[in-house]
C-alpha cells in the first residue's frame, strides 16, 4: 500500500470570476495529522470545500489524488464513499429530518457501494448509541432534526460524531474549534483523539493554538493568500504567536 | 381518525361541507402525481364551538394542472379553522392554491390560520399561490403565510457530503417538506406519497 493518502499538486479554484487558491501544494501520508493555519481569507475554507466537491467552486488547475483515484472527477458523495470526511465549519440546519434517519441513510449508502448489507435496526441502533456516548450525547439527540435548535457545541460534536459514524480515512475539520469553550473543545479533541489510527489522516484547518495543543499534528502549513507559504513542526506555531502571520 | 381523500378516478372532495356547534371537520386531501384536478372547496362554520382542520399535499409532475380554491367561512363567533397545504411541481406542470378566509360580522373571537407552501423542481413548472383573509370582526386572531421556493442547495451539499446520494437527499428534503402537512394520518399511505416523491 501506497503510503500517500492525499496528493495535491498545483490546485487552483476559484469561486465566480476569484481565483482563491493559486497553486496548492500538499501531501498527506497514511496516519498522519496536518494542520493548515492562516488568516481570515487565506483560503482555508475553500480549501476544505474543494477537496469536499462543494459545488460553487471550480477548479481551473491542477491536481488532487486520493487513494490512488482522481479525486476531483469525483461527486460529494463519492468522495465519502472513498472515505473522505469533513467537518462543517458551520453545520447546516436540515429541518424535518431526524439524526437516526439521516445517519442510517448514509451508513446504509456507503455499504451498498461496499457491496455490504444494510444493517440492520438493531445493529444500527447499537452503533448509534455507541457514538453518541463517545461524544457525550444524550439518548434523545437522535431524534432531533438535523442541527436544528443545536449549540454551536452540539452541532459540533454532532459533527464529530458523524465522523465516528462514518469511519473515514482522511478527516477534515474546518475549524471545528471555532466558537467552542474549552469543554466542547475537550470532547472533540479526544474524540478526534481516539478516531488517530495508523491508517487514518486528518487535516486540521483552524486559527488557534489552542485546538493544536489537544490534538498535536505532525506538519503544520501556513496558507495565506491562496499558497503554502511554510511548512514545520510545532516551532511554527510559536512563530505565529508571537509575530503573527505577517512574518510570512 | 383525519378523513383521508386521496384524489384519483371517481374520488373527489366534496364541494361544500357545514360544521355546526361544537363538530369538528378533519380532512386530509392528497393530490399525487399522474393526477389534474380542480379542487373547490367551501367550509361554513355556522355553530359556536365548531373546528376545522384542512391539510393537503398536492405533487406534480409532467404537464399536470392542480388547482385547490378553498374558502372557509366563519360566521359565528368562537369557532377555529386551520389550514396547511403544502405543494411540490416538477416537469411542466402548474399548480395554483387560492385560499380565502371570511371572517363575517358576527364572527367574533375566531381563530383562523392558513399557510401554502411549495417547492419549485424546475425551471417550467409554474406555482400561483393566493392567500386572502377578508375579516369584518374586531376581536379575532387570523393569519396566512404562503411561500415558494427551490430544494436548498445548502443542505443536499452537507447531505452528500456524508454520502447521501444527490436524489436521495431531494427524496428527504421533499418528504421532511411535505410532512408536516399529513400529520396524524395512516403509515401506508404516507408510505405510498413517499414512494410517488421519489417518482418526481
Amino acid at each position: 500500500m501506497n503510503n500517500t493518502l492525499l496528493d495535491i499538486k498545483g490546485l487552483h479554484a476559484s469561486i465566480g470570476d476569484k481565483e482563491i487558491l493559486h497553486g496548492i501544494d500538499l501531501t498527506v501520508g497514511r496516519g498522519e495529522v496536518h494542520a493548515v493555519m492562516g488568516p481570515n481569507g487565506a483560503g482555508k475554507s475553500t480549501l476544505s470545500s474543494v477537496l469536499t466537491g462543494k459545488p460553487d467552486y471550480e477548479v481551473t488547475e491542477g491536481t488532487a489524488i486520493f487513494d490512488g483515484k482522481d479525486l476531483l472527477a469525483m461527486s460529494p458523495e463519492e468522495r465519502s464513499w472513498a472515505g473522505i470526511f469533513m467537518s462543517f465549519q458551520y453545520p447546516i440546519e436540515i429541518p424535518g429530518v431526524t439524526i437516526t434517519n439521516f445517519m442510517k441513510t448514509a451508513v446504509n449508502e456507503k455499504r451498498k457501494t461496499l457491496g455490504l448489507e444494510q444493517l440492520s435496526a438493531g445493529d444500527f441502533l447499537k452503533l448509534m448509541k455507541e457514538k453518541m456516548a463517545f461524544v457525550q450525547m444524550k439518548p434523545e439527540f437522535s431524534k432531533r432534526q438535523v442541527n436544528v435548535g443545536f449549540s454551536g457545541g452540539e452541532k459540533k460534536r454532532n459533527e464529530i460524531f458523524q465522523m465516528a459514524m462514518l469511519d473515514p480515512t482522511l478527516s477534515i475539520l474546518d475549524e471545528t474549534d471555532s466558537g467552542l469553550d474549552v469543554d466542547a473543545m475537550k470532547i472533540v479533541a479526544d474524540g478526534v483523539n481516539t478516531l488517530r489510527t495508523p491508517e487514518k489522516s486528518i487535516i486540521l484547518i483552524t486559527h488557534y493554538q489552542r485546538l493544536l495543543d489537544m490534538i498535536e499534528p505532525d506538519y503544520i502549513h501556513v496558507l495565506k493568500a491562496g499558497r503554502i507559504v511554510a511548512t514545520g513542526g510545532k516551532e511554527i506555531v510559536k512563530m505565529i504567536e508571537e509575530k503573527g502571520y505577517d512574518i510570512f | 381518525m383525519r378523513k383521508v381523500y386521496v384524489i384519483g378516478p371517481g374520488i373527489e372532495v366534496p364541494e361544500h361541507f357545514t360544521v355546526g356547534a361544537g363538530e369538528s371537520l378533519d380532512i386530509c386531501i392528497i393530490v399525487l402525481p399522474g393526477v389534474s384536478a380542480d379542487i373547490p372547496l367551501t367550509v361554513d362554520l355556522t355553530g359556536e364551538g365548531a373546528d376545522a382542520r384542512l391539510s393537503g399535499i398536492y405533487l406534480c409532475g409532467s404537464d399536470e394542472h392542480v388547482s385547490f380554491n378553498i374558502r372557509m367561512n366563519h360566521l359565528v363567533p368562537h369557532c377555529t379553522s386551520r389550514q396547511l397545504f403544502n405543494g411540490i411541481a416538477s416537469g411542466s406542470s402548474r399548480a395554483g392554491f387560492s385560499g380565502l378566509i371570511v371572517v363575517s360580522p358576527d364572527a367574533q373571537k375566531t381563530e383562523a390560520y392558513q399557510e401554502n407552501h411549495n417547492i419549485l423542481l424546475s425551471d417550467d413548472a409554474r406555482i400561483t399561490t393566493l392567500p386572502q383573509l377578508e375579516i369584518y370582526a374586531d376581536d379575532v386572531r387570523c393569519s396566512h403565510g404562503a411561500t415558494t421556493g427551490k430544494l436548498n442547495e445548502e443542505e443536499q451539499f452537507y447531505m452528500r457530503s456524508r454520502g447521501i446520494p444527490a436524489s436521495e437527499a431531494k427524496v428527504l428534503q421533499m418528504i421532511s417538506f411535505i410532512s408536516p402537512a399529513l400529520d396524524g394520518i395512516d403509515e401506508s399511505i404516507i408510505a405510498s406519497v413517499e414512494d410517488a416523491i421519489r417518482s418526481l
